[in-house]
């Protein structure tokens, strides 16, 4: 008797693992049922909503019917489980039972018990990425489950180094976040701070890894993105062998990449299946529709409010006799255009995708001539917004795309007000933001400030892959070298 | 007094390269040429490379003193002259940076209200441009740092610009050389100190530079960059205008860009003087960057505080400088005291610094 107490101290009623058992019994969809016909009678208890039923009738139930128990030990020899866990701790049975355990005991009013793990697995078919869809390359995709999504990580860097570290965010979510880096490449101090933020995290909730990202980011009330989401396993594995650090969260098909730096914002992974010359190309080609997208409806509003000075003449002509029957001023028409084609883009989204096709084409052709025949805007202006709409998609993140989008508002109320010299205000007011802002801690404009000539080649251009023996310096990797720069570029004299 | 600063504010010493040439290059490249010739008309190249040669050696003085004190402009003042003099000329020193930085926004205004918007009002854009130095300068010495940097790199292409008006040139108006005498030359420098002042600042930053001693040569390259473009500019310049027009030119550089001419743009100078609103935003930036951790430094005082109130002085006085005359004026006597800071005091101060350093030794 003695003994009986001091081990159960029984101090408050709930704390029984009846009582749990009872609380539970509440909810509708808690199972918990009593078999006396077998050898030996047990009870079985589970949320009949997170298992396998499955499991249930295959492994668990026909083990448990044909054999005598004497002790709830011997559960875990017949049952063909590796983890059966035998535990009488209530915090531990009552998180097992919430993520999909199945409860085993002999007496009804027994502390100790059985946990077999049965939860059930759903999550959809490994698909094609669509938002980073590339033309070659591997076509996987993450899913919501976080097993798979560790399981194409894994898959693609077969290492011992590469460590996860795992933490449990969310008072009422309770979702499993991962940390992936490779140990001895990736930086102590990197790993530490995303460590550090993700323990120090109190929230709610957490529904995708975007939430995780907008609240680790180093300054949240920025417009630019300070960690990459992506949804492409190879990317993760690409840039894990770099040095970086990522975050995988259950539930989302994003991962989440750290510390990166605003020209990372300009990299699609394609541009490391494709050979360099072309993927230096589609870099450059992709920097200059950003700045273009950004300050082409400015500049047309500056110039034509303030500067028409500085149009050649033949060009003024073309432009005069687009420009002659409308009513508004450039400032207004530009605004109009612009929330017109924000208009589209978020309707476009929100529908479902054939007629979101068809909202695009009809709203964009239909609306752009009809605006014209009527007088509204110039044609010229809406080559230019079509073509910077157009131009804001060319990011390989999303994310980057919507902050160019929006930054093109503040520019083009400082061309309204001071012309040119307001899109010049406005262009310092955003460097001085970026070379404020940092990643996990590191300069965000790197390599353009701190200018380092070595991450240039990976940077605005991608020299060829022999040319890439180092890591980027930025992410301060332990471990500099990728390979062995001589063996790989031997120089041969001729015919030798 | 001495504190360290922390490892992740400090900067490479190759950064300082552009620390100097950023600050020198700034609004008096838009019209140094007109008081250069105005003495020694079309010999003013050679006061040019003059100018450059005598600022390294004071660049060299800088780097003496401070590779010796390991500090900066105060902790040389207080050795060289005790706590309370020394504190003084500090003082004087923030001062003399501060009307400096008035004369620089000042004058960028005049050039805007001049040649882009004549009826733009002075306060509103000293506002903005002065809230983006706030926004600037918080964010600390690194910031600073990289506004210089992409301030030099950015408008780089406004060099080739300067290569245009050649077409155009007679390279005989240069003949013939050594044409003034040595008086006029000397005063000729005086007129070259304000648009190659911008080095002294290495007596605030020092500090935040990695490995100081190794940055002078870094400093020298900038100083010969900015020499280098200077004579390019003044080549052109003297070759293009003809001398007698070049002496009521008030802004030659600007005129030379009204020749450029692309298929889709004309009147370049508009380009050239909105790129200029990058170009002299790094000067303003350091300038109050030092002037307020000066303040900082002397009266320990939070360096938010001292940048707010410094830059509410310069907003306020800026405003009241409306007419041309007065800027004028005002420019006339920044000048003469930067001409004597730098030219005067500087080697006083190095020689002052050295004497003390020896007799301190010896007793």
């Amino acid at each position: 008797m003695k003994m009986w107490f001091r081990k159960n101290p029984p101090k408050r009623e709930e704390h029984t693992l009846f009582d749990l058992i009872l609380q539970y019994k509440k909810s509708g969809d808690f199972v918990h049922f009593h078999n006396p016909q077998t050898p030996q009678p047990y009870w079985i208890s589970y949320f009949g909503s997170l298992i396998d039923v499955e499991i249930l009738h295959r492994d668990i139930l026909p083990y448990l019917n044909r054999t005598a128990l004497t002790s709830i030990k011997d559960v875990k020899k017949i049952l063909p489980f590796e983890d059966v866990l035998i535990t009488s701790e209530r915090q531990i049975i009552e998180d097992a039972l919430l993520r999909g355990s199945v409860l085993i005991q002999l007496h009804e009013k027994d502390a100790a018990c059985a946990l077999v793990r049965a939860e059930m697995k759903k999550s959809r078919e490994v698909t094609i990425p669509e938002e980073e869809y590339s033309v070659v390359g591997p076509k996987e995709a993450f899913v919501e489950s976080i097993t798979t999504n560790l399981n194409l990580v894994r898959t693609r860097l077969p290492i011992s180094e590469l460590q996860i570290r795992e933490y449990t965010i969310g008072s009422l979510s309770k979702t499993k976040v991962a940390v992936l880096y490779i140990e001895g490449i990736a930086n102590e101090e990197n790993i530490n701070t995303v460590c550090q933020r993700l323990e120090n995290l109190e929230f709610y909730q957490i529904l995708d890894s975007s939430f995780i990202s907008q609240l680790i980011e180093d300054n949240g009330n920025s417009l630019f993105p300070q960690l990459i989401d992506t949804e492409r396993p190879d990317r993760v594995a690409g840039v894990l062998a770099e040095g970086s650090v990522v975050i995988i969260v259950d539930g989302s098909s994003h991962a989440l990449i750290g510390p990166i730096s605003i020209m990372e914002l300009f990299n699609a992974f394609e541009d490391y299946y494709i050979n360099w010359q072309m993927a230096s190309a589609f870099r450059l080609i992709r920097v200059l529709a950003v700045s273009f997208s950004i300050l082409v409806t400015p500049i047309y509003v500056a110039v034509l409010t303030y500067h028409y000075q500085l149009i050649p003449k033949d060009l003024m002509v073309t432009l005069v006799s687009s420009r002659r029957t409308i009513p508004l001023p450039p400032f207004l028409e530009a605004v109009i255009l612009e929330l017109t084609i924000e208009l589209l883009r978020e309707a476009g989204a929100r529908l479902p995708t054939k007629v979101g096709q068809t909202i695009g084409i009809v709203g964009g052709i239909v609306i752009g001539t009809a605006a014209v025949d009527a007088g509204l805007t110039s044609n010229v202006l809406l080559i230019i917004v079509a073509l910077a709409a157009l131009a804001s998609f060319t990011t390989p993140v999303y994310r980057m795309g919507n902050t160019i989008r929006l930054l093109r508002f503040p520019f083009l109320l400082m061309a309204e007000l001071w012309g040119l010299l307001g899109i010049a205000i406005a262009f310092l007011f955003l460097m001085n933001h970026l070379l404020r802002l940092t990643s996990l801690g590191r300069p965000y404009l790197e390599p353009i400030y701190p200018p380092r000539m070595k991450d240039l080649k990976d940077a605005i251009i991608r020299l060829p892959f022999s040319l890439q023996s180092n890591r980027p310096h930025f992410l301060q990797p332990q471990d500099q070298k990728r390979f062995l720069k001589n063996k790989a570029s031997e120089v041969k004299d001729i015919d030798e | 007094m001495k504190t360290e600063i922390k490892p992740e504010f400090l900067v490479s010493p190759f950064l300082v390269s552009f620390l100097v040439h950023g600050t020198q290059y700034g609004v008096g490249v838009l019209s140094f040429q007109r008081e250069l010739a105005e003495f020694v008309g079309h010999d003013a190249w050679i006061s040019i490379i003059i100018t450059g040669f005598i600022i390294h050696i004071l660049i060299w003085m800088i780097y003496t003193m401070l590779n010796n004190d390991k500090g900066d402009l105060f902790t040389i003042h207080q050795r060289t002259f005790g706590k309370w003099i020394g504190n003084l000329f500090s003082l004087l020193f923030i001062l003399y940076v501060l009307t400096m930085a008035i004369t620089v926004l000042r004058s960028y205004i005049e050039i805007v209200q001049v040649w882009m918007f004549p009826l733009l009002k002075t306060w509103p854009f000293a506002l903005v441009l002065l809230l983006i130095v706030y926004y600037v300068v918080t964010s600390g010495f690194r910031a600073v740092t990289g506004i210089c940097f992409l301030a030099v790199v950015f408008p780089a292409y406004l060099i080739l610009t300067f290569f245009v008006p050649i077409e155009f040139s007679n390279f005989r108006n240069l003949l013939p050389i050594f044409d003034h005498s040595i008086y006029d030359m000397v005063k000729s420098i005086k007129g070259a100190s304000l648009s190659f002042s911008g080095f002294e600042y290495l007596l605030f930053y020092y500090p935040f530079i990695k490995n100081p001693a190794s940055s002078q040569k870094y400093a020298h390259y900038g100083n010969l960059f900015t020499t280098l473009l200077y004579l390019l500019i003044m080549i052109v310049t003297l070759a293009f205008f003809d001398q007698e027009y070049l002496k009521i030119v008030i802004w030659p550089t600007l005129m030379m860009w009204k020749i450029i001419k692309l298929p889709f743009v004309e009147r370049f100078e508009i380009i050239g003087v909105t790129t200029w609103a990058v170009v002299m935003m790094p000067i303003i930036c350091l300038m109050f960057w030092s002037a307020s951790r000066g303040i900082k430094k002397l009266f320990k005082v939070k360096q938010k505080k001292a940048l707010v109130v410094l830059l509410f002085i310069c907003f306020t006085i800026s405003c009241f400088l409306t007419e041309r005359e007065t800027i004028q004026q005002y420019n006339q006597w920044t000048s003469e005291i930067g001409f004597y800071i730098l030219f005067c005091y500087l080697p006083v101060l190095f020689v002052c610094y050295h004497i003390r350093f020896k007799m301190g030794k010896k007793i």
